[in-house]
Order: C-alpha cells, then structure tokens, then sequence
C-alpha cells in the first residue's frame, strides 16, 4: 500500500536497502514507526501521507530540502503540535503527544539547530534546568553529578559538569544539548541539523559521539540537506519532498547525486571556480581594525585586508571569533578602537551606517531576522529598508509607494522569490524566499562592496545555487565581495582570496584554488600548525 | 472585498473588546444591584431637545479633542517602541507655562495664541527631550524617567501656580494664573451648527477642533508616508535590523521623543484657549494617562485614536447624567478600564493569531493580498507561479490547487 507507492516513485535499486527487510514482520517492533501523517496549516498541507520507519539502535537520517516539511514532521514527532491525520507509533505502541512532555515522558529528546543554552551556567546546571534533582528543596548537585559524569562516560562525550557554558566551543555546547536529552531519559533523538554550525573536524567527533550512542542502543533521526554527511552516518535514509515522503534509500548503495535527485529532481548546483575577474582598484581597505571590548581580548584584533573590484574575499573561521563584529565594523554598527575603514578612496571611518550604504556598500546580513527584515511589514517595505535615501522607493522627503510596490514586484519576478505579491508579510515567506528578496534588493543598489555574511544559510539547494550566480554574476560586472560563511565549499567555490579567522585576528591566508576543506578546517580550528608537526 | 477583509481585521479586536467590556461591566453593575441597562440607557440619551442633543455631542467633542491629541502624542512613541508615559507631566507643565506667558504678552489675534501653541509645544517636547537625553546617554528606561518626570513636573506646576504665575486675588478658592486677554482665544466653530441647520446650543464647540484633526492628519501623513516615518516605525519593528539599514537609533529616540512631547503639549490648548483662559488648580488632569488606553483602543493608527477618544468622550458625558439619575459614577470608570484591558488582550491575540497564521503561510494578509484584488480566476492563474509554491513553502502547486478546492468546498 504506502509502501509500495513510495518505493514506486522512487528511481530503481533505491528501495532495495536494508530498510525493506527491516519493515518485515517478525523483527522487533520499530522504535519510531509514522504511518500516513497529514498536517494541514490554513490553506497549506505542510506534511501529507509521511511513512516513516526507524528501527531501534540505528542512525536513521531524513532528507529534503529547506522548506520540505522536515521540521514540520520533526514537531509532530516531539508533540508541538498534533497531526491531523495519521498514526505515531513508539515500540509498536499508538501514541498520542499533546506537548512535548509527552513526547520527553515517552522517551524521544529533541537536540535543536540553535542550541538553547543559558551560557553563564555550568554544565551541570544547564543540563539539569527543568528537570532538578532536589533534596530538601535543593538542588541536589552531588546527584546531578554523578548522573552527568555517568552519561558523560558511557556515550563519550567528554563534558566536565562544571565549566561554564560560555567558556565551551561549538562541539562542546552540542554535546551539552545531547546530555539534556539522555539526562532525561530519552531513547529517541532527534538532531535537527546537528553539523549546521560544525568544523569538519567536529563534526568527525560528533559522528564519533552519535556511533556511542547507536552502540547503547538508543536511536538517533538525523535531519540534514548534507547528503555527504548522511550517506557516512546513516544507516536508512528517507527522503522528504514537497511535504511527502517520497522513498528510502540505502545509504551504501545511493550516490549523493541519486538522493540529490530524489530531493529536488534536478543535480546539486556547486560553486565554480572560474576565471579571475579580479581588476587593480581596490573597493575596499582594513587597516589594523580593532574592535574593542569592555573586558578581555578583542573581538576583532587588527585585522587589515583589501577588496579589489571584481574580487571575492572569502573569510573562513568558526563562528564566534570576530566576523559578526568585524561586519559590523565594516557597516558602522561598532565603533572602532582603532584602524581605518577605506571605500574607494574614501576614508569611511567615521561615516553613519547611511551614509556608509549611500556610498555604496550592500549587506547580505547575517541573521536576515535580526538585522535584514522587518518581519511584521509588507514586502514593498522590506524593500525599502536600508535604501531609504535612495529611489526608486522613495521620492524626497516622501514613500513612493506606488514605486516600491512595482521595484518589490520586479525583484520578485528577477530573483525568484516566491510569494503572494509586495503586499505579503515578510514573515510569511520561507527563508529561502526571505534572501532572495534580500539578495535582490541589495543587487539592486548596485553596491561597490557588498556584504555578504552567510549568503546560503537555511536556504534550500535551489535558492543556494541562484545565489551563487548572483554573486558570480555581481563579481564578473566588477562588483568587489566580502564573503563570510561557515560552507567550506562556498567559500572555496566562490573567493579569489580567503583569509582564516581565528580569536579576532586574520591567522592565514590561503589560495582557494588548492586548499582542501580539511585543511581550512584545521586553519579555522588553530590546530593546522600544531597538527602539522603531528 | 480585499479592502473589507483588511478593514473587518483591523476592527475585529477593538469591536470584540468593547463587546467584551460592556459585557463585562454589566455583570459587575449587575453585582453590585444597579440595573445595565438603565445605566446604558442614561449614556445614550441626548436629551429631548434639538438644543439638548447639540449640546451633548458638543461636549463629547470637546473632550475628545484633547483625548485625541493625548492618543497621538502616545501612539507616536509607540510605534517606535518607546513608552512614553510622561505625557501627563508633559502636557501639565507645558499648558501652566503657556498659559503664564499668554497672559502676560498683548499681541494681534492670531499671533498671540500661535505664541501659546508654540510655547506649549516647545515645553512639553523639552520635557519629552530630557527622557529621550537620558536613555541615549544613561541608557535609562523611559518608563522610569517619564514616571518620575511626571512627579517632578506636577510639582513644578504647582509650584508655579501657586507662586510666580499666580493671578487669583489672595484666598480664592480656585487658585489659577492671570486669565489670557481675548486676543488669545480660539473662536468657537457654533457659527457651523446655524450652516448645518441645528440649534446652536449654549456650549462653545472649541475651533481647536480643526487644529487637532489637522495635527492628525499630518501624523498619519508624516508616520505612513515619509521617510521618517519609515524609519520611526522600522525603529518600532526590529532595532537591529533599522540600524543595519542606516537608522541612527540614538537620534531616533530623541526625534520620536521629542515629536512625542510637541503633540503633548497641545493637549492642554483646546480647553486652555477655547473655555478656561487660564490654567487653574481644577484644569482637567489625567489625560495623559487616558491618552495611553486612547492610543491602546485606536491600535496606534491616526483614525483608530479618533474613534477611541470619541469612545472615551462618549462614556465620559454620561458622568453627569448617571449622578443625576443617583447611578455611582464609578461604572463609567469600570467600564473603560474593562474597554482598556480587553483591548490589550484582544491586540494580543489578534496579533498573534494573525502572524501564527501568516507564519504557517497563508496568514490573513497572504490571504488578502492572495484572493483580495480579484475573484477565483485570478488566484487560480497566479497560483502556478506565485501563490502556489511561495505560500506552501512545502506543498507544490498541484497540491496548492487541491487544497484550494478543499477549503473552498
């Protein structure tokens, strides 16, 4: 029946995995068992006929583009809302979560994208926030202790319930999250994007961690659009297309290019490197910019780089050591403690963030909620944001919003962003659709330097792959970039120069055309001169 | 029909919460034995003359004048997020001083009461400026300071009231500054009731009343249609994402402030320059906290505050009557307190209702902008391209046409 039907539309040879056999009677029952899920929002069906099958003790990774249900699916599991049709079953067993208590009480834990940790506790007191061991009314922290060193020990995580959050790296914090989840119990977890925020290096650990865990027999479901990275973890895979599963694939016999396929039905785009289009003048000058902190080392410590025109200036490093800041420098935000910021040739040290955007520098922001979007307004006013001063939007002192709505309209058909029309709330787009109005109206300003910080994160493969041309594109018309990302192969793919940021400073300066992203990786971790002699 | 959707939307929340209120107070009129519906009665009767009819909705309009501009100096601040509670304070001080200077200068007609205006203005918007000063030097809460402000600026006005302003002769009762000379005074509009055909009743219609509706249109203008009304309301939005795009948020604080503090000081003048020229010990107080529950009512939007002061003026003629009639005047009270806290609740789930619905991606502005322009045929042509696979993010356009005869079904 639903079986039949999805391996029916699924290529041949791709069914064929060990997950068929694994669905056979006989065995012991499923840990995680989905049959025919439908979960309707006002006039949108987010998930529909979802079948899905996770055996006890295995790495079971679900695939799909951004904006394919994945999360959606992902909440219905963890009891944050209730399908509208369908079964959910646990050990063969119907279930029926009504919040995500539930869904703790009966054994599945839930590792989120963004992890949620209060980073001026311990270890120890993070891991225990919610569910307190007491005695007395006290916190009973020789228990949680020894619960903690206890679950530290058996799955290999390597955490030491007293240090503060704060003080962890990314891996450490991961870790963190997954031990809130076995502390409570969990049999299931789900990791939602887990290697997002990774080097490879950690994510090497992360793997390492997640075999600990199959080896106890506790069953993880990896949600991921790394095909790379699912096809060396997982053991079954199932593909998510358009709000439906669409078939399993065994990840030992499936290329990425098939479950490419199965996700999007077309190949993954990749960034090209192509011929240089770097010219002489240069757009943009650091010098020795310094970021200053009221306490402990700077957050961006003398960092000197140029941009030429038509050049891509790549900065690899892990999050947290000094790009947020240093853009913020670039666009006025932050004050300098000392150093020059030259565009063109003109020193823009002192300059107001408008007056820094009319002389032509763009920004693709970070964080497009926090500083890209107003989320609460129409699109044609998103449009307007950050060109103010400028039309076609604006007329003098007044809103053209006649003009606006038409430019909003022409970015959308251009960029291809999906949506009602200019009147639609920006919140109501996804957040691929969300940076391709971004991109567009930041295009469409014709900058000199454009900001690019993370230009791909959370957008789905057809999104990324439109705005790598983009940029291509901008580059080739001598448009000069600075491009900050976390995607090793983005940054490879796409600069003509990259720097390595490490603790606010730029520690290495690699010819993108060679370095592999191992070895970035190593720069970015500040273990490759180390490892070097190792 | 788009324009109905939007216009039912936007008033689903204030209706259900005066539907909401009014139940309210009648259950609790009903506890403590007085009868609703007489109340209710009292409120809506007029009078039985044309005369006493005119009159009454001359004193609803009269009191809506100052509630109204109360609701805009608040609402001002609120849309970029500032709470300026110090409108009271604001509007006190600034009426005190304008209405000490105005009776101390003789000059021609018009001139003389722009003096006042303009001295009102400037009071308040520096009174205003200090709260903004302090939060983008000191980074003080605005709502601390404009609270404190409020007592420091009643004292001051009392102060000057009782001493260097005083014009009332020693041992009066009412205590007030020298009364303005008539070239101060604001003409009153009764010579448009012989136009409209009405009796033209004893009370003055103040002429401050166009004054307030042109100030309001000039809001809604400068708010909506400029670039810094852009700006202020990007401020409101998101802070972090209006500076990354150029806002200069510390500027913007003290500008919204200040703009705030301007529109406070007018407050005062309708009653200052249209009936008591002068200001005096019993001056009407507490508009600048009614002000905040007007701007509240009317959602921060121009023509929303109108309605809500004309609400408020509404319930607060009954005053009178209700004592009259030996009913405690305490259940008009009751009831714009319930009107204030049923709004709040009501915005609150109006705005989330309508931004879950917008996040899961056919929220009721996706449906306006979706089905509203046109009838089925366009939505059906635009939902290929468009509708289909931008607002299902997940479901493909095939899907999108099903659900569409689904739920048109």
């Amino acid at each position: 029946m639903a079986t039949a039907g999805t391996s029916g539309g699924t290529p041949a040879g791709l069914s064929t995995g060990g997950t068929g056999a694994g669905g056979a009677g006989g065995e012991a029952p499923l840990a995680v068992e989905l049959r025919g899920i439908t979960k309707r929002f006002p006039g949108v069906v987010a998930n529909r006929d979802i079948e899905l099958r996770v055996r006890r003790g295995e790495v079971h990774a679900i695939v799909g583009e951004n904006g394919a249900g994945k999360s959606t699916l992902m909440k219905t599991l963890y009891g944050e809302h209730r399908p509208d049709e369908g079964q959910i079953l646990l050990d063969g067993r119907e279930v029926s979560f009504r919040s995500p208590a539930d869904a703790i009480a009966a054994g599945i834990g839930m590792v989120h994208q963004h992890f949620m940790l209060a980073d001026n506790f311990t270890v120890l007191e993070n891991v225990v926030l919610g569910s307190e061991p007491t005695r007395g009314g006290r916190l009973d922290r020789a228990t949680a202790r020894r619960r903690i060193t206890e679950i530290s020990e058996r799955y290999g995580l390597g955490l030491r319930p007293d240090d503060l959050v704060e003080d962890l790296g990314v891996g450490d914090r991961q870790r963190v999250e997954i031990a809130k989840v076995l502390y409570r119990n969990a049999r299931t977890l789900i990791l939602d994007e887990p290697t997002a925020v990774l080097v490879p290096q950690e994510v090497d650990e992360l793997f390492g961690n997640l075999a600990e865990l199959k080896r106890e027999g506790l069953t993880v479901i990896f949600i991921s659009h790394k095909l790379d990275e699912v096809r060396r973890v997982a053991d079954a895979i199932t593909v998510i297309r358009r709000g439906t599963t669409v078939g399993t694939a065994d990840p030992r016999t499936t290329t990425a290019r098939q479950l490419a396929e199965m996700m999007v039905g077309a190949e993954l785009p990749s960034p090209e490197i192509r011929t240089s289009t770097v010219r002489e003048t240069p757009v943009l000058r650091l010098r020795e910019v310094t970021v200053g902190a009221p306490t402990g080392r700077p957050p961006v410590d003398a960092v000197s780089l140029t941009v030429r025109e038509g050049e891509v200036v790549g900065i690899a490093g892990v999050e947290g050591n000094g790009q947020a800041e240093l853009v913020d420098a670039v666009m006025g935000l932050r004050p300098l403690a000392a150093g020059t910021v030259h565009l063109g040739d003109d020193d823009i040290t002192t300059w107001s963030t408008r007056a820094r955007r009319e002389a032509g520098l763009g920004l693709i922001p970070e964080d497009r909620h926090r500083q890209g979007m107003l989320l609460d307004a129409p699109l044609w006013e998103n449009r307007i944001l950050g060109h103010q001063t400028r039309p076609p939007a604006v007329k003098g002192p007044f809103i053209d919003r006649r003009a606006a709505r038409a430019d909003t309209a022409r970015i959308m058909r251009d960029y291809d962003v999906r949506a009602p029309g200019p009147d639609t709330l920006a919140v109501a787009l996804s957040g691929g659709n969300q940076q391709k109005l971004i991109v567009g109206r930041e295009m469409s300003a014709r900058p000199r330097l454009l900001l690019a910080a993370h230009p791909t994160r959370g957008v789905d493969v057809g999104a990324q792959g439109a705005i790598w041309r983009l940029l291509e594109e901008a580059r080739a018309e001598g448009m000069g970039i600075l491009l900050i990302s976390a995607d090793l192969d983005e940054l490879i793919g796409l600069s003509d120069t990259l720097h390595v940021m490490l603790r606010g400073r730029l520690v290495a300066t690699l010819d993108p055309s060679v370095v592999t992203p191992e070895q970035l990786g190593g720069h970015m971790t500040g273990a490759q001169t180390a490892a070097g002699a190792a | 029909m788009s324009v109905l959707r939007r216009v039912g939307l936007a008033l689903f929340a204030p209706v259900l919460a005066v539907v909401v209120a009014v139940v309210i107070s009648s259950a609790v009129m009903a506890a403590l034995q007085v009868d609703p519906f007489r109340v209710f009665a009292v409120m809506v009767d007029f009078g039985d003359t044309p005369s006493q009819q005119v009159t009454a909705i001359v004193v609803v309009l009269n009191r809506a004048v100052p509630l109204f501009l109360a609701g805009l100096a608040v609402a001002i601040a609120f849309r970029m997020g500032l709470f300026n509670i110090g409108v009271e304070g604001q509007y006190r001080l600034a009426t005190v001083l304008a209405a000490g200077v105005g009776a101390a200068v003789a000059l021609p007609g018009p001139l003389h009461v722009l003096l006042i205006v303009v001295v009102a203005m400037a009071v308040a918007a520096i009174w205003a400026g200090i709260v903004a000063v302090l939060k983008v030097t000191r980074g003080v809460s605005e709502v601390i300071s404009s609270i404190m402000l409020n007592v420091i600026a009643l004292g001051i006005a009392s102060f000057l009231l009782t001493g260097p302003l005083r014009g009332s002769p020693e041992g009066a009762s009412i205590i007030s500054t020298a009364e303005i000379p008539e070239s101060g005074w604001v003409p009153s509009l009764n010579g448009v009731f012989g136009v409209l055909g009405l009796a033209d009743p004893p009370r003055q219609l103040y002429g401050f009343l166009v004054v307030a509706l042109v100030v309001g249109a000039v809001i809604a203008v400068l708010l909506n249609r400029t670039r810094f009304g852009f700006d202020l309301r990007a401020a409101g939005l998101s802070p972090s994402a209006a500076s990354a795009s150029g806002v200069d948020s510390r500027a913007m604080v003290v500008k919204t402030m200040l703009l705030s503090g301007a529109v406070a000081g007018l407050i005062g003048m309708p009653d200052l320059l249209g009936s008591t020229h002068a200001y005096t010990t019993d001056f009407t107080s507490g508009l600048g906290f009614l002000g905040i529950a007007v701007a509240l009512l009317g959602r921060n939007k121009p023509i929303g505050i109108a309605l809500g002061a004309l609400l408020f003026a509404f319930l607060d003629r009954a005053l009178v009557p209700l004592q009259i009639q030996d009913f405690p005047a305490s259940v008009v009270t009751i009831i714009q307190g319930t009107i204030v806290l049923a709004v709040v609740v009501a915005n609150e789930v109006a705005r989330r209702v309508a931004r879950r619905s917008a996040e899961r991606g056919s929220g009721p502005a996706a449906a306006v902008a979706g089905d509203g322009s046109t009838g089925p045929g366009q939505a059906a042509g635009g939902a290929g391209e468009g509708t289909g696979a931008g607002v299902s993010r997940t479901t493909g356009a095939g899907q999108r046409t099903d659900e569409r005869q689904e739920t048109g079904a």
